[in-house]
């Protein structure tokens, strides 16, 4: 059952060249999905165009059959609030213990006086303890968010986009700025919650072999434009080097444990 | 074999002609100035002496003569009540202003219009728009509360919103991306990320307002310490008076300097 449907999307910033030119592409429900690319590639903005956090120019994305071309204001933040997004740089408010950012990811579903006030109900409170629990971070719920580590603080950011109950989960470049082990603790939770909670995810990823390694299908973006649509299985180095515009030998790659095995 | 030629360090060019030019002028003019001074037939040595001598019937014999100490106490809270009051009407306005100040909360145009305008508030100086108010409230006061107040906000709200523009814009886009509206965004985000540095400047505005009202005592009749030492020094005359009211001042400044590093630090940790 298709989640998302991006139809002709397009996004030109000013009178700049676009963006993204022309993207189409089908997510079905419970599928992990990697997007590769350069730098500067459109990766970052075809995800904010999903939530619209970034106004798309042209196109439109359906989602649960439904367009978000020109949603309401109230519409646009339940459409929101389906949809969890975590970052690079995690975007936690570094002054408020772990909980409390946890619980933010509930704002959308409360009026704006209960969460200018940050009331929450018992059972959200809940929610957020057992979520916190089940990403290994019980012990931290009262410490603030600037003494944890880069691994703790993308783990908080996934517990905030878990509250959600979101059908997807939007990551941008989640594991850019952390050390190798912690970059795998998150990449195996993001396996976890796609499995096990059938949470559709749609992560932007710079490394090629973190992307072959987890994900079931890997869209190469360059320029605006999708240049790949595969599994991990058929991407071979000829089409990775479409994706990023370089000649043969130029990458980094490691592709020994994948095609060892096909 | 050493090189013979002269290696010049600083070559000639417009701008460091016209900087030596400026400090040359500079110096000439201040050394004719001191010859020219019209001294009044006072000794320039006798003139020290005397400094030096009021300086210390001001620092070093306080003394109190007109009134009590305990009157002395009670006006000094009067000043530091107006700098208070002032300070905390204006951080109240200010807040709210200050939110749709800033670049990253409020649309361009409506933070190009009031970033004008209190700019306009700020580039007359205090003593003048207390002065403006007592035209239509009578010089006391009203009159410094609503000037001072004015001033504070204008500053405040100046403070406040670049405060508001420095937090980290990835903060404000995640509770967005959940659905957060803007009210939400305000008290969940920007207010605890910002909240120490709201707070110092507060505090360095009261500092400011504290001054302040001791000159307004005297020049608007506000009352307070300030009226105090107009009166000693332009009617008594008396200097250990004078030297009483500037230790009393003395004291509550540095109470107000090591509590507010305190409180910031207990804020901070």
């Amino acid at each position: 059952m298709p989640l998302l449907h991006i139809a002709q999307l397009s996004k030109r910033y000013g009178t700049d060249k676009y963006a993204l030119d022309g993207i189409e592409f089908t997510v079905d429900t419970g599928e992990f999905v990697a997007i590769i690319g350069p730098s500067g590639a459109g990766k970052s903005t075809l995800l904010r165009c999903i939530n619209h956090m970034i106004p798309m120019t042209s196109g439109d994305v359906f989602f649960n059959d439904t367009s978000t071309k020109a949603l309401p204001a109230h519409t646009l933040r339940t459409h929101r609030t389906q949809i969890g997004m975590i970052f690079q740089h995690y975007n936690l408010v570094n002054r408020l213990s772990v909980i409390e950012n946890v619980l933010h990811g509930r704002l959308g579903y409360k009026s704006t006086a209960a969460g200018v006030m940050g009331w929450y109900s018992t059972a959200e409170k809940q929610q957020a303890v057992e979520i916190l629990q089940s990403l290994g971070l019980s012990d931290h719920m009262y410490k603030r968010c600037d003494q944890l580590s880069g691994g703790q603080k993308q783990r908080v950011g996934i517990a905030r986009a878990l509250i959600q109950n979101p059908k997807l989960l939007l990551c941008d470049e989640p594991i850019a700025s952390l050390d190798p082990s912690a970059a795998k603790i998150i990449m195996d939770t993001l396996k976890d919650i796609n499995q096990r909670l059938g949470i559709t995810i749609i992560v932007n990823l710079h490394q090629v072999d973190v992307a072959m390694r987890y994900a079931q299908r890997i869209i190469g973006i360059n320029s605006g434009k999708i240049v790949c649509d595969a599994t991990p299985h058929d991407l071979t180095p000829t089409i990775i080097h479409q994706v990023y515009g370089s000649e043969a030998g130029e990458l980094i790659l490691d592709f020994g444990e994948q095609h060892a095995q096909a | 074999m050493q090189s013979t030629t002269k290696i010049i360090l600083r070559p000639w060019n417009a701008a460091t002609l016209i900087l030596r030019t400026t400090i040359i002028s500079l110096i000439v003019i201040t050394g004719y100035a001191f010859t020219t001074f019209n001294t009044r037939g006072v000794d320039f040595w006798a003139g020290v002496d005397m400094l030096g001598s009021n300086f210390q019937a001001l620092l070093l014999s306080p003394q109190l003569k007109n009134i009590t100490f305990v009157t002395m106490v009670h006006n000094l809270f009067i000043t530091i009540g107006l700098g208070f009051l002032t300070t905390i009407f204006g951080a109240a306005i200010a807040l709210g202003f200050a939110l749709l100040a800033a670049q990253n909360l409020a649309p361009r145009w409506l933070t190009v219009i009031i970033k004008g305008l209190t700019a306009f508030i700020r580039a007359v100086p205090t003593v003048l728009w207390v002065l403006i108010f007592a035209v239509s409230a009578g010089l006391g006061s009203v009159a410094a509360v609503l000037g001072m107040t004015f001033h504070s906000a204008g500053y405040l709200i100046k403070a406040y919103a670049e405060s508001f523009e420095e937090i980290d814009h990835g903060t404000i886009e995640a509770l967005k991306a959940s659905g957060a509206n803007w009210w939400q965004i305000v008290f969940q985000a920007v207010l605890p990320s910002s909240a120490t540095a709201l707070l110092s400047w507060t505090f360095l505005r009261f500092e400011i307002n504290f001054s302040t009202a001791i000159a307004m005592g005297a020049a608007a009749g506000a009352g307070g310490i300030g009226y105090d030492m107009f009166m000693a020094s332009g009617y008594y005359l008396n200097l250990h008076e004078m030297g009483a009211f500037t230790y009393a001042v003395l004291a509550f400044a540095i109470v107000l300097e090591a509590g507010a590093t305190r409180y910031k630090a207990s804020l901070s940790k």
